[in-house]
């Protein structure tokens, strides 16, 4: 007779497996069933206006790298990574430089802490269309404090040199309280016997700063620096809000562009094609960071 | 259900690359290949007039009315709801404004890839009816004028074929313009200024109507074009024997040197302080407004619709004149259709034309032709004594009742509205961003061609 037994091991592997098992369906259902169907879409000539379609084999992938959609598939590249180097500027050193100043513990720089996180809880579409009010070529208070000190008015959403520096204003505004919060919290973990003993040794703050407290942030930073990188590629409604990817598509970030293709030109197979091209480059970036980033962190231990 | 959830996924696709969430998000499954479904969209009911639908309506029903008729229509569209509800017990209309004609195409397009959410009874934009019939989105009404017997044959011809697709009544003409030039006929009159009748006038005209101040700066502009809408600049490229598309009907004109040589033109007096481009954002329009209506402009080119718009808001007297022509002198209606999408069940089908009859009858629409700037539709009007009638009202409309015959329907092609968009952002940044005239139009003509093939 067989005993039934089985390696208790090899059970609550089992168990474990089991209880993941819902997170599974529920991801091949919304996550990658979808991406699979992408996929399929971009071989189609799939226009929301018709109601039949076909396969075309590689049409679409030619008008993306070798027709008329190479060019914005380019602009919208280059775009995104102009708005990303900005948003990561804006929350690694500005954070940093923030969380410098507010990093003393009393009540006057805790209220002032909440005041710089506050605009992380505005929704992103309110926001945006407060900043629509502020950048305003002809009633905007910022033109209005400009002309103040003798500057003529800046037509800050209709130029393209401006208008992604607009965009960028709106970020910045909300992700520096965030990049502050999460170094603040990485400073309280930094143990304070590496101050004393740099103070003995004679250190200067700004010796400490760059020999102690940057190197035993630099988790965190690799943190903010990943998430901050992909939320940043995928940024959306406050371009839609403010600029629309205008003028002349020097907005026109990624999102927007696949939007732009599946909602106001109805070609779901180019989106499709976009979408697909998007998740790969973001796939390789994102591993590509860890790689690189890996080994170079000093982790406190 | 399935296509329902087809455009959920769709849209989750967008939504998820955009809401923030990792992996890139997902797709749309497409619309099932329904081979059956397109048979019938495509005029099976027009090629069996003998089956037996019935076009009455037996029971109450509510239907929805999708208009983009802005805040200074409501009372006029209120008024005519209100007197359709109360003419009859069965129908009930329910008028919703959804927005600018892009905003309608939009959520109809969308509505009717999800199979649900569809207005029982649409207005679209002149240009969407080629999009529309060859889709499939809407209903062949042929069938229903014959069961009617409505009289179709009183509205003008340029009106009723603007509103067929490919010699199906997809749809019927509800308010109807064309563009014209608004001058300040006070000004004109003071200082006997010509104005052009052809293209070949213009320099002369932009040059002896603007007024510089003595720095160089322009004080009054001669005339300014809508660049927001290529509608409004497309008849100077059409009447200069420019095919914005070829007979092929794949490849576009819009290089070629007359064209790039009218979009040198345009530029040349933006340039020089002659006119300005408008551009293409969402203010352009009521700017360009207010600069005529405070004199800062001579003239403008705009829709005759805003007709009674502009005489409200004006101190002085408004004329209207034929745009200058070239070898032709033609002009194209703008406006909108009615029509009514195909996935609607029948009863809903049925009450929507009892409403699409009113609203497209004589006395509805002359209350907006006395009104607003549209037009009178009907043969019974525009070449009768009524139509002196109403010439008396508004005498400035004799340039578009002598030159009724010249009104032709839009350009037709299921690519027209992204052709459109590519032109029209294309000019803009040309004229505004001081581009190269050649290479932008050879650029903008590049892409042109390649929507207009794979379309």
């Amino acid at each position: 007779m067989k005993e039934k037994r089985m390696n208790p091991r090899k059970v609550s592997a089992v168990k474990d497996f089991i209880c993941v098992v819902p997170v599974l369906i529920f991801l091949a259902i919304f996550t990658y069933y979808p991406i699979a169907e992408l996929f399929r879409i971009s071989f189609t000539d799939w226009n929301l206006l018709k109601d039949t379609w076909q396969y075309v084999g590689f049409k679409n992938w030619q008008w993306l790298f070798n027709g008329s959609g190479t060019r914005y598939l380019w602009n919208s590249l280059r775009v995104t990574v102009l708005y990303s180097i900005g948003e990561l500027t804006v929350t690694i050193v500005g954070g940093m430089i923030f969380a410098l100043i507010f990093n003393r513990m009393n009540k006057a720089f805790s209220a002032m802490r909440a005041i710089v996180f506050m605009p992380k809880y505005v929704a992103m579409s309110s926001a945006a269309v407060v900043f629509l009010w502020i950048l305003n070529t002809d009633t905007g208070i910022l033109n209005y404090l400009l002309s103040l000190v003798g500057i003529s008015a800046v037509d800050w959403l209709g130029d393209r040199n401006t208008a992604l520096i607009s965009v960028l204003m709106l970020t910045g505004w909300r992700c520096i309280g965030y990049g502050m919060m999460v170094y603040l919290s990485a400073m309280m973990g930094i143990s304070a016997d590496y101050y004393e003993a740099a103070s003995l040794d004679g250190a200067s703050s700004f010796q400490k700063f760059v020999s102690i407290t940057l190197p035993m942030l630099s988790p965190t930073t690799l943190f903010l620096f990943v998430t901050t990188f992909i939320s940043s590629m995928k940024v959306f409604q406050s371009v839609d809000i403010l600029t629309q990817g205008g003028p002349y598509r020097s907005t026109e970030v990624f999102v927007y562009n696949i939007y732009r293709y599946a909602m106001v030109d109805f070609r779901m197979d180019r989106a499709a094609t976009v979408a697909i091209f998007f998740f790969v480059l973001l796939l390789l970036v994102t591993v590509a960071t860890m790689k690189i980033s890996n080994g170079r962190i000093t982790y406190d231990s | 259900m399935r296509k329902k959830a087809a455009l959920v996924l769709a849209a989750a696709m967008v939504v998820g690359m955009t809401a923030g969430c990792s992996g890139g998000g997902s797709t749309g499954k497409a619309a099932v290949n329904n081979a059956d479904t397109a048979a019938e969209n495509a005029g099976g009911a027009a090629d069996t007039p003998a089956e037996e639908v019935s076009y009455e309506v037996t029971e109450p029903i509510t239907i929805t009315w999708w208009h983009a008729l802005e805040e200074q229509y409501s009372d006029t569209v209120t008024e005519i709801v209100n007197d359709f509800n109360s003419s009859q017990d069965l129908i009930t209309v329910e008028a919703e404004y959804v927005g600018s004609y892009s905003d309608v195409n939009e959520a109809l397009v969308a509505a009717h890839a999800a199979g649900n959410g569809l207005p029982a009874i649409t207005v679209a934009n002149t240009p969407y009816v080629a999009e529309y019939g060859a889709g499939g989105l809407t209903e062949d009404l042929t069938p229903y004028i014959e069961a009617s017997g409505y009289d179709i044959e009183d509205f003008g011809d340029g009106m009723v074929a603007a509103a067929q697709y490919d010699g199906k009544q997809v749809s019927l003409p509800f308010l109807i313009s064309t563009q014209i030039l608004f001058y300040n006929k006070d000004m004109v009159d003071a200082e006997g200024i010509t104005l052009p009748s052809t293209w070949d006038e213009m320099d002369a005209f932009m040059e002896a109507a603007t007024v510089k101040a003595a720095d160089g700066s322009t004080e009054r502009y001669a005339t300014i074009i809508p660049g927001w809408d290529q509608w409004y600049f497309e008849t100077f490229y059409l009447n200069q024997g420019v095919n914005i598309i070829n007979e092929d009907q794949v490849t576009t004109d819009l290089d070629g040197e007359t064209a790039v040589a009218i979009a040198g033109k345009l530029k040349e007096w933006c340039d020089n302080g002659y006119t300005y481009w408008t551009g293409t954002a969402d203010d352009a329009s009521s700017n360009m407004r207010s600069n005529f209506i405070s004199g800062k402009a001579l003239s403008v080119v705009h829709t005759t619709s805003l007709y009674n718009t502009y005489v409200d808001q004006c101190d002085f007297e408004i004329g209207m004149a034929w745009l200058p022509g070239g070898e032709t002198k033609n002009q194209e209606i703008g406006g909108c259709v009615l029509l009514i999408p195909s996935k609607n069940d029948q009863a809903t089908k049925n009450a929507a034309w009892q409403f699409m009859q009113y609203l497209c009858s004589k006395d509805v629409n002359m209350k907006w032709a006395e009104g607003t700037g549209y037009m009178p539709t009907r043969k019974s009007v525009l070449e009768t004594e009524e139509g002196q009638a109403f010439l008396e009202q508004k005498p400035a409309f004799q340039a578009i009742f002598d030159n009724l015959d010249l009104i032709n329907p839009r350009i037709q092609h299921s690519a027209w509205s992204q052709l459109s968009n590519i032109w029209k952002n294309a000019m803009a940044e040309m004229i505004l961003e001081n581009g190269d005239v050649q290479e932008s139009m050879e650029q903008m003509s590049l892409e042109i061609n390649d929507i207009l093939s794979d379309s």
